[in-house]
């Protein structure tokens, strides 16, 4: 008796659970599937956290009456989870935030809407330029509107630096160290200078690729050619090596927690870094409060990180999306995300704006506005080149082998080549 | 036997194994979910995983066939290579000292103790802690600069180490974050095996007069011998897949060196942040293969300990 009723029971819970699954599946069919329910439109937004402001968001179906935008925050793992939905051909986002790699989406351009055929040029001159032509490939299609920027500049130890009798103010601060050269330098006096174990810079690879974003060329040029075998990343490569050789890094991976101990108990002094950092800086060293400056960072202005918005091919209506981000990104709304949650505007006319401009208590009162948006403003268009994710942690890899396992500088760089070459020919994308 | 025609016999099992088939229908209905499920989610995905193998796809363009390019490039991939011994020697320096700890956690455990219960809790709750947090927590304890551990070296006077920048001490550190949160786990295992042991068996050796260490080393542990090859083979598999740690305290690119990169992390970095899903899908065989000769070693090394120990 007790067999039959369990298998019974057994039934009945495998007839419901295939009828939930039915269920759910079809939920999810008519949730998704978009169209024009009601007069609006569905246009799916996918973003990730903190990459626009909410309240933003929240007002876009009041002012576009036609649309009915579904903000959806994507977490874990984005840019894999939206290959997935291009790969499958389904459930693909209408509006898709890309981050700084947007040109790894170059050779796959088709799958986007060329944002200048709905009227992008219209608010061209909003924009920075160079931000405006990071997404543009080199065919002349546009797949990504400027969201956030990350002009850089260097942070330092302001109490450390007088210590040492350096001048500490920023403009005099980087008077005497307006060159990456001159920077080591600095690092060399400090060492010489101060009594405890303090490292000017936090580690290798970071001194890398900020001598890159310095400039304009990376690993590939416009034709998919690879470059990274020439002088500007060799330039970049030997700085680093330098830094490393002179004794001046503290060998702290940036984003570990060994690196937040070591900004708050001083460890290393100074360190480039994008406007993003502040937070980072904040959270990870709350005891040094009031004790950081910021000044223009040497070897000059440039870009770390940042973001764009663009509409996918799949999308109904791409007109009343590219007016719902354009207005969601426009000059006055950027300044609304730069004050809730710290986004880096793209548009220089607020960069004047006295909500960006005030005393800043963790950089002891110091305005940082003004040297982030002058760096903004310098720097030069750049590309990324399209294998951009498979190239740079080869050379990061490298650096960091010589940092921490002593490898010789001229091999790992024999190796990082080597291997960049054959990576990309198992890709198919060696020219 | 050979008297009855074959023809009538074939018919004859026909009909019966057609009759037999209708009575099992309900019941192949009933379990179909999981079938069902499984092929969705199992099957499918196994062979797709080979067809993708021989192809190379960034994930959003069309796939191109490469033949058996994947796996040349594998058998030449000194990164590959790299990732099966930082598997195998942290497998090795965190299953060891592992089971042996967790034995003699067992074996006090067993003992009359008071607050039994609580130690038992306390010792499986590693087990059930988000791993995450383990790794930001043993991110902290091995610090280059700033680490816990360093600073309890320099208060004894002994030089520091930068654990996470050289190769052995990000072996040692996820080796150290495994046994942590495993230890409570196979002595809570192993205490199941000890008090099936029947307690005859320890008075009579008593009677005998045999001593405590002859009856841990003739009684316990031969007793125990399932149990502790059952737990061998979780922490193999475990061992084998180890993924977690490395990537939440060393990074993607497993750390300094690629000393913390092990077989599944260099899968999930050449498929999902490089976006090399066909090399990613040709790593996953490469694991299968090595997998399995090692489960086949395993096996035979269990067999023989297994004849030697009825002996």
């Amino acid at each position: 008796m007790p067999k039959v009723l369990s298998r019974r029971d057994f039934l009945a819970r495998a007839a419901a659970g295939l009828v939930g699954c039915a269920l759910a599946s079809m939920g999810c069919g008519t949730q998704t599937q978009g169209g024009t329910g009601g007069g609006r439109t569905t246009l799916n937004l996918w973003y990730w956290n903190r990459s626009i402001d909410d309240n933003i968001l929240a007002q876009v179906n009041k002012r576009f009456p036609k649309a009915n935008l579904v903000p959806q925050k994507i977490g874990g793992d984005y840019r894999s989870k939206l290959l997935i939905t291009f790969a499958g051909k389904s459930y693909v986002p209408d509006i898709a935030g890309i981050n700084v790699d947007i040109a790894t989406y170059f050779p796959d351009a088709d799958q986007f809407v060329d944002l200048q055929s709905v009227g992008a040029n219209e608010v061209k001159s909003d924009y920075l330029e160079w931000k405006w032509l990071q997404g543009i490939t080199p065919e002349g299609k546009m797949i990504g509107f400027p969201m956030d920027i990350g002009p850089i500049a260097l942070f330092y130890r302001e109490d450390i630096l007088r210590k040492a009798g350096v001048p500490t103010d920023p403009d005099q601060l980087y008077e005497r160290i307006k060159t990456w050269e001159e920077y080591f330098e600095l690092g060399e006096f400090l060492k010489s200078k101060l009594p405890q174990r303090v490292s000017l810079a936090d580690e290798i690879t970071q001194i890398f690729q900020h001598v890159m974003a310095q400039g304009a060329d990376w690993y590939q040029d416009k034709s998919g050619h690879f470059i990274g075998d020439q002088a500007h990343v060799k330039r970049a490569w030997d700085l680093a090596v330098t830094a490393h050789r002179k004794g001046l890094l503290a060998n702290s991976a940036r984003y570990s927690t060994d690196w937040n101990a070591s900004a708050d108990t001083g460890r290393f002094i100074t360190f480039h870094g994008a406007v993003w950092m502040k937070l980072i800086l904040k959270d990870a060293a709350p005891d040094t409060t009031g004790l950081w400056r910021v000044c223009p960072a040497p070897g000059g202005a440039g870009n770390s990180g940042g973001s764009f918005l663009s509409i996918t091919r799949y999308c109904d209506d791409p007109q009343l999306a590219f007016d719902i981000i354009s207005w969601v990104q426009n000059p006055e709304n950027q300044l609304k995300a730069y004050v809730e949650i710290d986004l880096y505007p793209s548009t220089p006319s607020i960069y004047n704006r006295p909500e960006m401009n005030h005393p800043e208590e963790f950089f002891g009162g110091q305005n940082t506005n003004p040297i982030f948006s002058e760096s903004a403003r310098q720097v030069k268009p750049f590309y990324l080149g399209t294998e951009y994710n498979i190239i740079n942690p080869i050379y990061a890899k490298e650096l960091t082998n010589i940092a921490t396992q002593g490898k010789d500088p001229e091999r790992a760089w024999e190796d990082a080549l080597h291997e960049i070459q054959k990576r990309l020919q198992l890709r198919g994308a060696w020219k | 036997m050979s008297t009855v025609g074959v023809a009538t016999k074939e018919k004859e099992a026909g009909r019966k194994s057609w009759r037999t088939w209708s009575t099992y229908v309900p019941m192949y209905i009933a379990i179909a979910p999981f079938y069902i499920l499984f092929a969705v989610f199992g099957l499918f995905p196994i062979f797709f995983s080979l067809y993708l193998s021989f192809h190379s796809w960034d994930g959003i363009g069309e796939m191109r066939f490469v033949g058996l390019e994947n796996f040349r490039y594998l058998v030449t991939d000194p990164n590959f290579w790299q990732s099966i011994v930082n598997t195998f020697v942290i497998w090795i320096i965190s299953t060891i000292p592992m089971l042996v700890l967790a034995l003699v956690l067992a074996f006090l455990l067993n003992w009359p103790i008071r607050g039994k219960g609580f130690y038992r809790a306390a010792y499986f709750i590693p087990n059930v802690t988000s791993i995450v947090a383990i790794a930001i927590i043993f991110g902290s304890i091995f610090g280059n600069n700033a680490g816990l551990l360093n600073a309890a070296l320099q208060a004894v006077g002994l030089p520091t180490v930068q654990w996470l920048n050289n190769a052995w001490g990000i072996k040692i550190a996820i080796a150290s974050m495994v046994i942590w949160r495993w230890t409570g786990y196979n002595a809570i295992i192993y205490l199941a095996g000890l008090q099936a042991i029947p307690s005859a068996l320890y008075e009579a050796a008593r009677v005998d007069g045999a001593s405590g260490p002859q009856i841990f080393y003739h009684i316990t542990l031969p007793m125990l011998r399932p149990v502790i090859l059952f737990t061998v083979i979780t922490s193999t598999i475990g061992g084998m897949q180890l993924f977690t740690e490395p990537q939440v305290l060393v990074g993607n690119g497993g750390g300094p060196g690629q000393s913390g990169l092990t077989m599944v992390l260099y899968l999930y970095q050449q498929a999902f942040t490089q976006n090399m899903f066909g090399y990613g899908a040709a790593i996953g065989w490469g694991l299968f293969v090595i997998i399995v000769l090692f489960s086949a070693f395993n096996w035979r090394v269990v067999q023989r300990a297994g004849t030697v120990g009825l002996r």
